[in-house]
């Protein structure tokens, strides 16, 4: 039994800043594994030792996702191995395109049962590209997961649903996302990084992969429209009599 | 003429038929499920039947395949777990490029949100797109009874659910917020928080952290990109740092209140009014002089 964990090498936009012609500057941001990604990863890892099988890793991202550190980093964190689609082409991808992609990667390995991905991407945010492997794929897909077992012909899983939760039973394949706090992500250490050195991982040329065509026509970037703010501070001993009194000049209280 | 494909999974979808109808055309609502069917306000209805015991998940093929878009068409869905799985199955057979949140439509493009909402882009509709954005808010006139939809979905079943115990909380409409973040230590300390949204008549919030991890609040009361999004009257952060996760979902907020032991938090820039100092102490000596 394989599971597949789709890991996204990023930098978390609160780094990032956007000048007036709405170009987005990330060069203090530093990239990592996506945060959530890391939940995933530990996550397939539990679910692996109790079904008897492995992790494999897959990703797409720009040439820094295939430096020896971007895959130290997610092979420390629980992955067997990894395919690797590191190339900057595909930085202006849309998410259908990088979904496409990532099927493609699911596609060239040998007996998949699951793919699991993280809640949300760091940088995109946009909690879509499970649903887009799984339609390329033609699998079902089911979000918000929070505990997965095998079952004779599939798998059960408990999904956050309304407030409380659900069993779903899936026969076949699936493709989940892991809820941010089914399991607790630890740090890998010191013995986890010199491991991951000597874990396998493989690179997928963009030529093999062949995404879906799906492009879209940028006319316009701008920042993100924000309102002004008045930035008054208060401290001191007297500072909430001043805030009460501003607030209620304000005529919102 | 370009139209607009609505995907309902629930009856409230006034927000997307709005959209629809701001950029002209037909709206062809596809209905997925019992609930949604009771949807009113489309010019031609799909049926999608949902067996009782079945995810709406596993349709996710039947509505991709009677979803059609043309050039120009925007295909809209809601952002909950179930519409955005099937949101992906019909991007993917009909190869639309996707997007998550819509800051405007017009008839020949649209402006989203990207990277976690700091900036935005401009695209054009000559193609088709599909839009996954907030479904809410009732429709207007009589459902259709629908064509009815034909094909097989994926083997899947509901054999348990456990409703939890909160109550739904409804933080869009929510015109005071009071919002908790990690400067509480404790559970017992949102206390603090508590007495002063009563005083004020205002709802709870807080931050991921705080529902997921420490699991001191229901996940639909924290707020930001990957929560709920509100625009209360008046926002007081509390303890939140101001990260741009959580102040997305914020920031339309009218007047913005941030309390916080660091004057260096972002939040302070994103703040109408602010106090630099500790919240067991603010908050108290707050709820004080707001009650008088
Ligand atoms: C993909 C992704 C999606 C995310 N989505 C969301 C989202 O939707 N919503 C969201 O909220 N977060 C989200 N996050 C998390 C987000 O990045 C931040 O980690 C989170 O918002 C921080 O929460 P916080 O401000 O409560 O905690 P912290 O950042 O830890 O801030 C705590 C603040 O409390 C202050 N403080 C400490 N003690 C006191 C005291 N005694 N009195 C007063 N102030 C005090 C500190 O100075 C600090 O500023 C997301 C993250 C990722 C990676
Ligand atoms: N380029 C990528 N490569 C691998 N996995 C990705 C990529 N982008 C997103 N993912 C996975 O999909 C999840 C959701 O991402 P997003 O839709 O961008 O919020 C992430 O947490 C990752 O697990």
């Amino acid at each position: 039994m394989t599971i597949v964990v789709a890991y996204k090498y990023a930098a978390n936009s609160q780094d990032a800043s956007v000048a007036p012609d709405g170009h987005v500057d990330w060069s203090r941001a530093k990239e990592a594994v996506s945060e959530y990604d890391s939940v995933a990863i530990q996550f397939a890892r539990h679910a692996a030792a109790a079904a008897g099988g492995d992790v494999v890793g897959v990703t797409v991202g720009g040439a820094a996702a295939g430096t020896p550190n971007a895959r130290k980093g997610a092979l420390a964190r629980g992955l067997d191995r990894a395919l690797v689609l590191a190339d900057d082409a595909t930085s202006g991808w849309n998410a259908t395109a990088t979904g496409s992609a990532l099927a493609h990667l699911v596609e060239r390995i040998d007996g998949v049962d699951c793919v699991m991905t993280g809640d949300a991407s760091v940088d995109e945010g946009a909690q879509m590209i499970p649903a887009l492997i799984a339609g390329h794929l033609g699998w079902p897909c089911f979000l918000e997961v929070r505990a997965i077992d095998r079952t004779a012909d599939g798998w059960r899983l408990v999904q956050d649903h309304q407030g409380g939760t659900r069993t779903v039973d899936v026969a076949g394949h699936v493709v989940i996302s892991v809820a941010t706090d089914a399991v607790e992500a630890k740090s890998p250490g010191m013995k986890d990084i010199l491991a991951a050195g000597k874990k396998p991982s493989e690179d997928v040329a963009l030529a093999e992969v062949q995404p879906a065509d799906v492009t879209w026509d940028v006319v316009g970037r701008a920042p993100a429209p924000t309102q002004a703010r008045r930035r008054e501070l208060f401290d001191g001993a007297d500072a909430p009599a001043e805030l009460a009194a501003a607030l209620k000049t304000t005529g919102v209280l | 003429m370009s139209n607009t494909w609505v995907v309902a999974t629930q009856p409230a979808i006034g927000s997307l038929l709005e959209l629809g109808r701001a950029r002209g055309g037909d709206v062809i609502v596809v209905a997925v499920g019992d609930a949604a069917a009771k949807a009113g306000g489309g010019d031609r209805v799909i049926r999608v039947e949902v067996a009782a015991g079945t995810p709406l998940e596993a349709v996710a093929p039947v509505v991709a395949a009677h979803v059609d878009p043309q050039p120009g068409d925007v295909v809209l869905t809601g952002s909950g777990s179930a519409d955005r799985a099937i949101a992906g199955a019909v991007a993917a057979r009909h190869g639309l490029p996707v997007a998550r949140g819509v800051n405007h439509v017009a008839t020949d493009e649209v402006r989203v949100p990207r990277y976690g909402g700091i900036a935005e882009e401009t695209v054009s509709l000559e193609k088709a797109i599909l839009l996954v954005v907030d479904a809410h808010g009732e429709t207007e006139g009589e459902a259709a009874a629908g064509e009815p939809a034909e094909g097989d979905g994926y083997a899947a079943t509901i054999s348990g659910i456990d409703p939890g115990t909160s109550q739904q909380a409804n933080l869009p409409a929510a015109r005071r917020i009071v919002a908790c973040g990690r400067g509480f230590k404790a559970e017992s300390e949102l206390q603090l928080a508590s007495d002063l949204a009563v005083s004020i008549g205002a709802e709870l919030a807080c931050s991921r952290p705080l529902a997921e991890g420490s699991g001191w609040f229901p996940r639909d009361r924290y707020i930001g990109v990957s929560g709920s999004r509100v625009a209360p009257d008046i926002y007081l952060a509390v303890g939140i740092s101001g990260q741009v996760q959580h102040t997305v979902g914020m920031k339309d907020s009218r007047v913005v209140v941030a309390i916080n032991s660091d004057p260096q938090a972002p939040i302070f820039t994103q703040a109408d009014y602010g106090i630099v100092g500790d919240l067991h102490e603010v908050l108290p000596a707050l709820t004080a002089a707001l009650g008088r």
